[in-house]
């Protein structure tokens, strides 16, 4: 079990004012959402909390300790990121690129064994990719693309999921068995951090929301303080039509 | 293990074979017989210097030089992220030349044109990291545009050198800037460098691997990107000068042999790098072997050969390829 | 006692047989064109001469039977044709080289490789290094060649031959008066020598007075206008090949100039004045009765 703490934290989004402070605490079992317009930082902000950038001002801890001071090595094995832009510029096979999840396990010399492909296969069955384990990414549909991303940070098995937009590319039903995947893993006690564009994902999805807005300002907590719909039109600048449907609410933007 | 070992075995007989090959045959006609004789300590004379002094040296040198080039390139395109990168594309080899021709105008020779070649390339190395790095921080994509804004800029002193050097200077100079390894004969320390090389590659190869994919992705597998991407540059750097300083400028080797081993082994650098300097090496020999017999006595230089073996057999692969 | 003196004979017998041994050694070295003296056990018998040039001396010295191996170009005397050749003079290929067992390597200071000629002295076989600059340079290689391959007769009268024929065109033409002229030695570029290279030496011998003399470079680069300012009475130039006066005919597109105005163009065949060889006599004699037609003209 992980939890990850942020204090004073304000992310660098270059020319623009600091906005709010951030004082998160992402606790094991916690679905967190990160909502805001286009620009509003929350891939800069995904990054920062993953220890990839170096905020403006504050710190992130993991565990109590400082992340930034942590050999990226146990962060790692601690610590997984669904990235939104990928670089496939060398040719890799689905299974490979699996594989590249148990680096942080693995030391210099050892080879990966038996073991870490059935963590892989068993990944990529997971996110119902198996089937083109010997395919080469780039060959890929950008859907399938995105599982097999998922699927490379299920076989890394973090502590802490972030993920930039995971839902990315997938049809209907593949957004709901991400969505299902990441909220097992939450409550098998471990922590979830997604960004999401699709606010009803949201609402179905996440037990705690972090709205950004594009000039800095910042709220969050539990979803059902959050999705008021003065809120969330404020937030995207866009006229919204509320209804409850399946037990949750939902969101469908007014013409 | 069998992944790696099998490719790495073939690659290993073809060498070997290449190597033979090149000891067997010169301008000068010498039995398979004979070449037997010599290397089991026999032989006359005439065919003790044949191929102690002059064939072994030459395609050791050769297979040392082809395969320091084919694992600099491969190194720097994972460095820069980029399957076009080749070692001379940071300006190495411009730096080398601008080295090596001010030694030969100079009327230096031997061991004073390799040393200065050296200088040249690591001095041409500190300019493109210094400038690239300049007050922010680097990236691949800086890194490239100054090593290709610094490498024509040593191409336009190169063609100052040529202009204003004596007639009789120009053949050796243009000699050194196709390539040539009429010279080498010292082949061990780049062997040796090879062999460290390929020996220490393999414990960082799954973490260049993760690199292949981009920093970010690096850098949240665990791996520690800068330290990393600096020591691949070094490396690169000194392996690249290391074959500039044997043969001259080389062209081909580095860009297409890691190229062609990724289309037909993947791109697993803990197999592509000791495969690329088994599969350089090879390449290099065979070249060499071409270019001092197929218009013997007169030797053409390896750069031409180099580029038209390399050139088709890519094409082919690429054109095979998916 | 008896040790003493037994040790004292044999002392003697040692400087004895050093000094017989002594003449035989003398006779067989020589000083090449690096200040380095090169010593023979037994003559020269199979001579390898890297440069067209030093083929022709080696002949001249009249040790052509012993020469083994030459590059490309060494075609003159026509005999050095048949010789086996091994490669070009910029790029030595050494097994042929090694395998036709040369006792005796001559090089080519600035032609050929260093690296090649090093190698070639590693390998066991003395190199001897020759580059005439001057006249004297020209008979001095010759004897010094004679010497090695133990042909003296040949060699000194062929020296001789040389130095005297020099020291006659010099003293023909000690007065006469100067004619300024130009020297082209290539078209594309255009190139010239200056003062220092040997056919700068010739001009100097026939009286002549090279317009591009002073520059610093051998051969110096120059283009058209330089030659228009400098406006000589005479160009004279060599050509791709014998008997080609196409570079000639380009300056008659000038005829402005003095040399054009006086019809002073002349060819002399760039093989009989570009290599410091005893055939630079004959191009000499050419080049100086040109001199004379272009004096005869003003």
């Amino acid at each position: 079990m992980s939890r990850l703490e942020t204090r004073g934290l304000v992310i660098d989004v270059p020319g623009r004012a600091d906005g709010r402070a951030l004082d998160l605490c992402l606790a094991p079992g916690q679905v967190w959402g990160v909502l805001g317009p286009n620009g509003a930082g929350k891939t800069t902000l995904l990054q920062t909390l993953a220890g990839l950038r170096v905020p403006r001002a504050g710190e992130v801890d993991l565990d109590g300790q400082p992340l930034a001071g942590l050999r990226r090595r146990r962060v790692a094995r601690q610590l997984g990121l669904i990235f939104q832009e990928r670089q496939d510029g060398f040719p890799a096979t689905v299974l490979e690129t699996a594989l590249i999840g148990r680096h942080p396990y693995l030391s210099a010399w050892q080879m990966e064994g038996g073991d870490d492909v059935r963590l892989a296969v068993a990944a990529l069955e997971r996110l119902d990719v198996a089937h083109l384990k010997n395919r080469l990414v780039n060959t890929l549909s950008g859907g399938e693309r995105q599982r097999v991303a998922i699927a490379t940070v299920l076989t890394q098995s973090p502590q802490l999921w972030l993920a930039d937009e995971p839902t990315n590319h997938l049809d209907l039903h593949h957004q709901t068995s991400v969505m299902t995947l990441l909220g097992e893993q939450a409550a098998a006690g471990k922590v979830v951090l997604m960004c999401l564009h699709d606010l009803n994902l949201a609402a179905r999805w996440c037990d705690h929301l972090l709205l950004l807005y594009p000039d800095g300002e910042a709220c969050w907590g539990p979803a059902s303080d959050m999705l008021v719909p003065s809120v969330l039109e404020r937030l995207y600048d866009q006229r919204l039509a509320t209804a409850e449907i399946d037990g949750a609410p939902v969101f469908v933007p007014m013409r | 293990m069998r992944r790696l070992t099998l490719p790495l075995a073939l690659l290993l007989a073809a060498s070997l074979a290449a190597m033979g090959l090149s000891a067997s045959v010169g301008s000068a006609n010498l039995a398979l017989g004979e070449l037997w004789a010599v290397l089991s300590g026999g032989g006359d004379a005439l065919s003790r210097t044949l191929i102690l002094e002059l064939r072994l040296p030459r395609s050791l040198s050769a297979f040392a030089t082809g395969g320091l080039l084919a694992v600099a390139g491969a190194l720097m395109q994972v460095l820069l992220r980029n399957p076009l990168a080749d070692p001379y594309v940071l300006g190495l080899s411009g730096g080398a030349a601008v080295g090596a021709l001010a030694a030969m105008l100079a009327g230096l020779g031997g061991m004073v044109i390799s040393g200065s070649a050296f200088a040249g390339a690591l001095l041409s190395t500190l300019l493109v990291f210094g400038l690239a790095h300049g007050t922010g921080s680097w990236t691949p994509s800086r890194l490239l545009l100054t090593g290709v804004v610094v490498a024509a800029g040593w191409g336009a002193v190169v063609t100052l050198m040529l202009a204003l050097s004596p007639a009789e200077r120009l053949p050796g100079m243009l000699y050194w800037l196709m390539g040539d390894l009429a010279y080498a004969r010292t082949p061990m320390p780049s062997l040796l460098v090879l062999a460290l090389v390929c020996l220490l590659g393999f414990p960082l190869g799954r973490s260049l691997n993760v690199l292949a994919r981009g920093p970010m992705q690096a850098a949240a597998l665990g791996v520690a990107v800068r330290p990393l991407e600096w020591t691949i540059y070094v490396t690169a750097s000194l392996l690249t000068a290391m074959a500039v300083t044997t043969a001259g400028s080389i062209g081909f080797v580095g860009l297409v042999v890691p190229h062609m081993l990724r289309l037909v082994l993947g791109n697993d650098q803990r197999l592509i790098l000791p495969a690329c300097a088994l599969a350089g090496g090879t390449l290099l020999v065979l070249a060499d072997t071409l270019a001092r017999t197929v218009i013997a006595p007169e030797q053409l230089p390896v750069g031409v050969i180099t580029a038209l073996i390399g050139v088709p057999t890519f094409l082919y692969l690429l054109y095979r390829s998916r | 006692m008896v040790i003493r003196l037994s040790r004292g004979l044999l002392t003697g017998l040692v400087w004895l047989s050093a000094w017989l041994a002594l003449p035989a050694w003398g006779e067989t070295c020589a000083v090449d064109d690096r200040q380095r003296k090169v010593c023979l056990e037994e003559p020269a018998s199979r001579i390898a001469t890297l440069s067209p040039g030093a083929t022709e001396l080696t002949y001249a010295a009249g040790a052509g039977d012993g020469v083994v191996a030459v590059v490309s170009y060494s075609n003159y005397p026509p005999e050095a044709k048949e010789v086996a050749s091994v490669g070009s003079h910029t790029r030595v290929d050494l097994e042929t080289l090694v395998s036709l067992q040369p006792d005796l390597v001559i090089g080519w200071v600035t032609g050929n490789p260093a690296e090649q000629l090093e190698t070639i002295e590693a390998l066991g076989m003395p190199v001897f290094y020759i580059e005439p600059r001057d006249f004297e340079g020209v008979s001095t290689a010759i004897e010094r060649l004679a010497r090695l391959a133990d042909t003296r007769e040949e060699g000194d009268r062929a020296a001789r031959a040389f130095r005297d024929g020099i020291a006659e065109l010099a003293a023909r033409h000690a007065d006469a008066e100067a004619v300024s002229i130009f020297y082209q030695v290539w078209d594309e570029p255009l190139m010239t020598v200056n003062d220092a290279h040997l056919i700068g030496k010739v001009i100097k011998l026939c009286g002549g007075h090279n317009v591009f003399g002073e520059q610093s470079r051998l051969v110096p680069r120059i283009d058209d206008e330089s030659v228009l300012d400098a406006d000589p009475e005479a160009i004279i130039a060599g050509g791709m090949g014998e008997e080609n006066r196409d570079w000639l005919d380009h300056w008659s597109q000038y005829p402005g100039l003095t040399a054009v105005d006086r019809d002073n163009l002349f060819f002399v065949p760039p093989s009989l004045i570009q290599r410091p060889t005893p055939r630079l006599l004959d191009g000499s004699q050419i080049l100086c009765e040109k001199l004379e037609v272009a004096r005869a003209r003003r």
